[in-house]
């Protein structure tokens, strides 16, 4: 039945209320809608009500109808149902806020100008009630010639009368008339483009150096720029110049339409908004709140999410247990527990951090408290050519830098967004923790002052802080180089976050992240796996898996243990990756590494978790839990670290400069880009495959180098303090 | 007397006499509420600054505050 689906589109400025419309109308019935070739995320949801299927599409909110940027077209464009993949929405519901109608009817009096039937529903009405301005739906829906709809979606007030006028199908609006000059122009432009529809070429007339302008330059014709700037200064010579006919004519049609419709006090009140803004935006107390917010998050991402982690450890473990039990030794089993389980698990143990990482962002963004974060570090941030808001996903990076690049998606210059998104990877996340603790543990530690391992560990960090920045001011000189966007942004008003909002953000990434990132991380683990596991037979042509398992039996003889290990340490040393390993030793040398640094480096591409139980393996003395590198009883862990430091004491250039060789390795570590759900997720956030491309060879490029300068800094110091 | 924006203090209001700069911009200031014509109070002058337009606040850098020229208001 065609008549009973109605397609609905939910269109209004940000924080106008439209996630929390959408969630309370479409309830658990919504997906995020694919739209190829764009950034941008849509949203779709379903309800019915009074037999009528409704199909709601959330539309990216904006504060007009004039398309910047390909990803701003996007909704113009399925607005005119322009789009393959979507049909022309049947109405046209557009969300204005009560506590500032003026502004937000400017975006409304644009979508009037499409001819579709339109409901609007008036947010925040209880906001508008405590400062004083009134506003009577009746007028205002005789004003604007649509059903208008007060709600309060929070609470569900409203929700029945906004479907019940949704039911009703709305009503086509007459929008606001422009001089007669402008309809002029217009009418000659659409007489000599009659395929472009009259919106567009109203946009193209308006919007000087617009998206529709280089868009239809490129493929219509070379002389419109000619065509409209002729238009445009016959606008300008008649007295409406583009650059205020525009506002001029809508904000003067929408005093007169709210005229009796709206009533505000004659001096306006100080409200709740303005009372915590006081001390949230002051630039003393308003930043140590700042560092307060920022220093609670982080902890307590390390903090909740240890718990939770552990647990899916043991899950991980238990299952590989379990598998290990039933199954015959031989490369399935060694696939399916070394390849896949290690290889899922060691992308679920971030999931906690993401989850609790994601849900601090969206009450912290939908309370409103995110703006002013961006606009106490727009300062700090503009001197590295970036803004405000790329500061928390470079903070977040600190934890993971996958969640930290899905949040690069507030800012919305894309250069901005592009240099945020190319050098989040560069903090340090919390994978690369164990390295660090490997590797100061075992060099930095015993012999030396009580604070060395601690200043160490800060100056890794530190790298990130510092390296981040000045790769961002070098990309927005050059590749991302540009116009520095003009920075303009909206404080709203501080509202009470809503429980679904939340807690459907949270889905949302915790979902996108085990999906797609997962996929990459899966592929890659069992790459890694079989060429460290194959060729498995040694010069005798016996199974080296047949011969460990001999030797790890439990009525085996005393000593098999660490016979099983050293043969494991030989099987590795002979695999595909091994033989890679030693014939790239001559590339690892200005680094100060030998083959199985190199080796556990390469196969830590994949997921830079691996790099721990890779360099067990490799030493001999089987797999090391990367968790428990710092825990002084974990046997493992302890003797990994006594067996690095006798193997390196052996070694000419590692026994002398152990300590450099530790930093060489750290650093590579803390620069390079070893991780491959980073780089799929930069390749699913950019839609291209040359930024993950890009990302990746910079970043091992710069790590070389860190390795490199480090190793050989650290050399000549030791020669000059040694000899 | 017209002054650009950036030279206002604190608690000041002023009248928005002329925009000008790239008109992308202009236009997006427009639709924030920001335009020839409109009151704006400053909340928190310096770069950024803060400022309060038609009921809700916006921030602008002090470079780009400065194309905004305003009329004070007593």
């Amino acid at each position: 039945m065609p008549s009973a689906h109605l397609r609905v589109a939910l269109v209004g400025n940000p924080n106008a209320g439209k996630s929390t419309l959408f969630n309370a109308l479409s309830g658990l019935r919504q997906h995020v809608g694919n739209y190829p070739g764009v950034t941008v995320e849509m949203k779709k949801g379903r309800f019915t009500y009074h037999g009528i299927d409704f199909t709601l599409i959330d539309l990216p909110g904006t504060y007009s109808l004039a398309p910047r940027s390909p990803d701003e077209m996007v909704a113009v464009d399925l607005l005119l149902g322009r789009r393959a993949e979507e049909a022309a929405p049947d109405l046209i519901l557009a969300v204005i806020d009560a506590s500032n109608v003026d502004r937000h009817l400017y975006l409304t009096t644009q979508l009037m100008e499409l001819g579709l039937p339109m409901v609007v529903a008036v947010t925040m009405t209880d906001t508008a009630a405590a400062q004083g301005i009134a506003l009577d739906a009746a007028k205002l829906a005789a004003a604007l010639g649509v059903p208008v709809v007060p709600v309060l979606a929070s609470r569900g007030v409203g929700m029945d009368a906004l479907r019940a006028a949704l039911c009703h199908g709305g009503l086509v609006p007459v929008p606001p008339k422009f001089p007669d000059a402008v309809t002029g122009e217009l009418d000659a432009l659409v007489a000599a483009y009659p395929l472009v529809p009259r919106f567009l070429v109203q946009r193209l007339l308006f919007d000087v150096g617009g998206h529709i302008e280089t868009w239809l330059t490129q493929t219509l014709a070379a002389t419109l720029p000619a065509e409209l700037t002729a238009a445009r200064q016959r606008l300008a010579a008649a007295g409406c110049a583009v650059s205020g006919v525009e506002a001029r004519t809508r904000y003067g049609w929408i005093r007169l339409a709210t005229a009796g419709a709206v009533t505000k006090p004659a001096t306006r009140l100080t409200t709740r908004t303005d009372r915590i803004d006081r001390v949230l935006t002051h630039k003393v107390w308003g930043t140590l709140a700042f560092l307060v917010v920022m220093f609670l998050v982080f902890q307590s991402i390390f903090v909740w999410a240890k718990p939770f982690m552990d647990a899916i450890d043991s899950g991980r473990g238990w299952v590989g247990d379990l598998l290990g039990s039933h199954m015959a030794a031989g490369p399935l089993r060694s696939l399916l527990i070394d390849g896949v389980i290690k290889g899922v698990g060691s992308v679920l143990v971030f999931l906690p951090q993401i989850l609790i990482l994601f849900a601090f962002i969206a009450v912290l963004e939908d309370c409103g408290y995110m703006a002013r974060a961006a606009f106490l570090m727009d300062k700090v941030m503009s001197r590295c050519g970036l803004n405000g808001k790329s500061f928390i996903p470079l903070l977040s990076s600190v934890a993971c830098a996958v969640p930290a690049i899905l949040s690069t998606r507030v800012i919305e210059n894309r250069r901005d967004r592009l240099a945020t998104i190319v050098v989040a990877p560069l903090m340090s996340c919390s994978a690369r923790l164990p390295v660090y603790a490997l590797f100061i543990g075992s060099f930095l530690r015993d012999g030396y002052a009580w604070w060395l391992p601690g200043v160490t560990l800060f100056g890794m960090y530190l790298i990130g802080f510092l390296v981040a920045p000045l790769v961002a001011l070098l990309l927005k000189r050059t590749l991302l180089r540009g116009e520095t966007p003009l920075f303009v942004m909206e404080l709203p008003a501080y509202k009470v976050p809503t429980l679904k909002t939340v807690l459907f953000r949270v889905y949302d990434a915790g979902s996108a992240f085990v999906k797609r990132a997962g996929t990459i991380i899966l592929a890659s683990m069992a790459l890694i796996w079989a060429s460290l596991y194959f060729p498995h037979h040694d010069a005798a042509g016996v199974s080296y898996p047949d011969r460990i398992e001999t030797l790890e039996a439990d009525d085996a003889p005393e000593g098999a243990k660490a016979e099983a290990a050293q043969l494991q340490g030989e099987w590795k040393r002979n695999s595909y990756l091994g033989r890679v390993g030693r014939g790239l030793e001559p590339a690892f040398a200005p680094l100060g590494w030998d083959w199985k640094i190199g080796v556990a480096a390469l196969a830590s591409f994949p997921a830079r978790e691996v790099m721990v139980g890779t360099f067990g393996i490799l030493y001999g003395v089987g797999e090391v839990d990367a968790k428990e590198v710092d825990n002084p009883d974990d046997e493992k862990a302890a003797g990994l670290k006594a067996t690095l430091r006798k193997e390196w004491a052996d070694d000419p250039i590692r026994g002398k400069y152990g300590v450099s060789v530790a930093l060489s390795v750290m650093v590579f570590f803390a620069l390079c880009c070893q991780c491959g759900s980073t780089l799929a997720v930069i390749r699913r956030e950019t839609r291209s495959w040359s930024w993950p491309v890009f990302t990746f060879t910079y970043m091992t490029l710069l790590a070389y180098l860190g390795g490199f300068v480090t190793f050989q800094l650290g050399r000549v110091l030791t020669d000059a303090l040694g000899g | 007397m017209l002054f650009p924006l950036d030279m206002m203090r604190s608690g000041e209001v002023a009248e928005v006499a002329e925009i000008s700069g790239d008109p992308g911009w202009v236009g997006r200031l427009a639709e924030l509420g920001l335009r020839a014509g409109c009151r704006l109070k400053v909340l928190q002058p310096g770069s950024p600054c803060l400022l309060e337009v038609a009921d809700c606040k916006l921030c602008l850098r002090g470079g780009d505050a400065c194309q905004i020229l305003v009329r004070p208001v007593s």
